[in-house]
């Protein structure tokens, strides 16, 4: 112990310094942060659909026929949901990477797929809650004026959703910066890849895997305190 | 203007209107009292279609409007509907607020709807506040500015869901008097009110209701000072 201590110079030297190996860091960092972000926009899209939708079934006048269209696609948004947040999202990347998508080589790329379809489920339940939490009376002045529920929806509803969503939103990028650590498994190239494959070239694994501990942490205490001053700014229109 | 044919409406088990029959006509300020739980609100709600009727029928101008095929947007949008609690959309300016509808539905393009809303607002005396948001404003102004963000709509009958209740007692009058006025141009106006003074210095017919039934109907001079039923006279005695 105290001997590692004493090497600890050398050890750092060879991990992040010697042929210059933190240019791999941060290659490794900016796939990390492109896998967050792609898969959280395409989270947010897919989710938004599917909340929408479900939305739309729960909110059908009572007594009318309902919409048989709209009951398909409630059922298969339940299904999609309930399927992906019931399965572990590393044996949902294992299956899109040899079973669904066996000849595709850009593991990112499959990365972006598997960490987008998953995230779409969890956020589509944010979005759920933050479209149900805006007081009904807001959809029944838009219906009374005449305009159509999805122009309702579009333009009082969920711009007023977002704001009651953005915690539980930030909190979802987190979950998902972290897990793009998963694509690894796959052979992605992000930062948990290069850690590790300079931790096996160099026989120990200690400095890099500590050193990108560090990164996720200082990207996620950053990403917090940025979250945070957003919402002061969002929550100022309320103060009168 | 309105036919309304054997209506009913139940919650569950629970029968709110009892199949009521009735005929609103063109310029007619029908005031519609009765104790909380009587079903008036519940009627007004029916008349577009916020409410569904269990059963019965609603004719407005010649179209069935719970008919199966009748686009209920296009009704809404000759029908304004001013509500207790304002349900004005915090996420926008009040001008915003009142050229939505307008613009979305088609009815008019942007500039000539900015022009209806400075006209709208200048006759409610808050020409000032086109550009705030709705928390900046107190109770009555926010009424006022539903009142108007309605009529933008150039609907052909307003329907007034208690729309001083929520109001202090000093801002009640401001509102009245704003809808005074729209009686005295000819609008076709329902309102459920506990304003007892207004019911009687403007509406032209009164309806108490209890129990989902139309007790009793009249002039409204004549109701509140030679009440028939037993159930008119207690509730009067109490309010007045």
């Amino acid at each position: 112990m105290l001997q590692s201590l004493m090497d600890l110079g050398p050890r750092l030297q060879r991990a992040f310094i010697e042929g210059d190996r933190w240019k791999l860091y941060l290659q490794g960092l900016g796939v990390t942060l492109q896998l967050t972000v792609v898969a959280l926009i395409f989270g947010v899209l897919l989710g938004l659909v599917v909340a929408v939708i479900r939305t739309a079934h729960d909110q059908q006048r009572l007594g009318r026929r309902k919409n048989p269209l709209l009951g398909v696609m409630n059922i298969l948004c339940q299904l999609y949901t309930t399927v992906i947040r019931g399965t572990p999202m590393l044996v949902q990347l294992f299956i899109w990477t040899f079973v669904i998508l066996p000849a595709e080589r850009n593991k990112v790329l499959v990365g972006f797929i598997g960490l987008g379809v998953n995230s779409g489920a969890y956020v589509a339940e944010i979005i759920r809650g933050g479209l149900m939490s805006v007081d009904i009376g807001q959809t029944e002045a838009g219906r009374s004026l005449g305009l159509n529920y999805f122009d309702t929806m579009r333009f009082i509803v969920i711009p007023q959703a977002f704001k009651n969503i953005l915690p539980s939103l930030g909190n979802e990028f987190i979950t998902l910066f972290k897990d793009t650590s998963l694509v690894q498994a796959i052979g992605g190239m992000e930062l948990l890849y290069y850690a590790y494959t300079i931790g096996g070239r160099t026989f120990d694994y200690m400095p890099p895997l500590l050193g990108i501990a560090l990164v996720y942490l200082v990207v996620v205490v950053v990403f917090t305190w940025l979250q945070g001053k957003l919402e002061r700014r969002l929550r100022e229109s309320d103060r009168r | 203007m309105i036919d309304v044919k054997n209506l009913s409406k139940s919650f569950g088990k629970h029968l709110v209107l009892d199949n009521i029959s009735e005929h609103i006509s063109q310029g007619e300020k029908l005031v519609i009292i009765g104790p909380s739980g009587s079903g008036k609100s519940t009627f007004l709600r029916c008349l577009n279609l916020l409410e569904e009727p269990t059963s019965g029928t609603i004719t407005f101008d010649g179209t069935v409007i719970t008919g199966p095929k009748t686009d209920i947007n296009q009704v809404r949008r000759q029908m304004g509907m001013v509500f207790q609690h304002f349900n004005l959309f915090p996420n926008m300016t009040i001008r915003r607020n009142i050229t939505l509808a307008p613009v979305q539905t088609g009815l008019m393009k942007q500039a000539e709807a900015d022009g209806a809303a400075t006209a709208l607002l200048r006759r409610v005396g808050l020409e000032e506040k086109a550009d705030a948001y709705p928390a900046q404003l107190s109770g009555g102004q926010k009424q006022r500015i539903a009142i108007v963000r309605a009529l933008a709509m150039k609907p052909r009958l307003m329907l007034f869901d208690e729309p001083t209740s929520a109001l202090d007692p000093e801002m009640v009058g401001e509102v009245l008097e704003v809808m005074k006025e729209l009686a005295n141009e000819g609008m076709t106006m329902v309102v459920v009110t506990h304003e007892m003074g207004f019911a009687r210095e403007v509406g032209t017919r009164l309806f108490f209701m209890d129990g989902g039934k139309i007790l009793e109907q009249g002039a409204p001079a004549e109701v509140f000072s030679a009440p028939r039923h037993q159930r008119t006279q207690d509730f009067l005695s109490k309010v007045l």
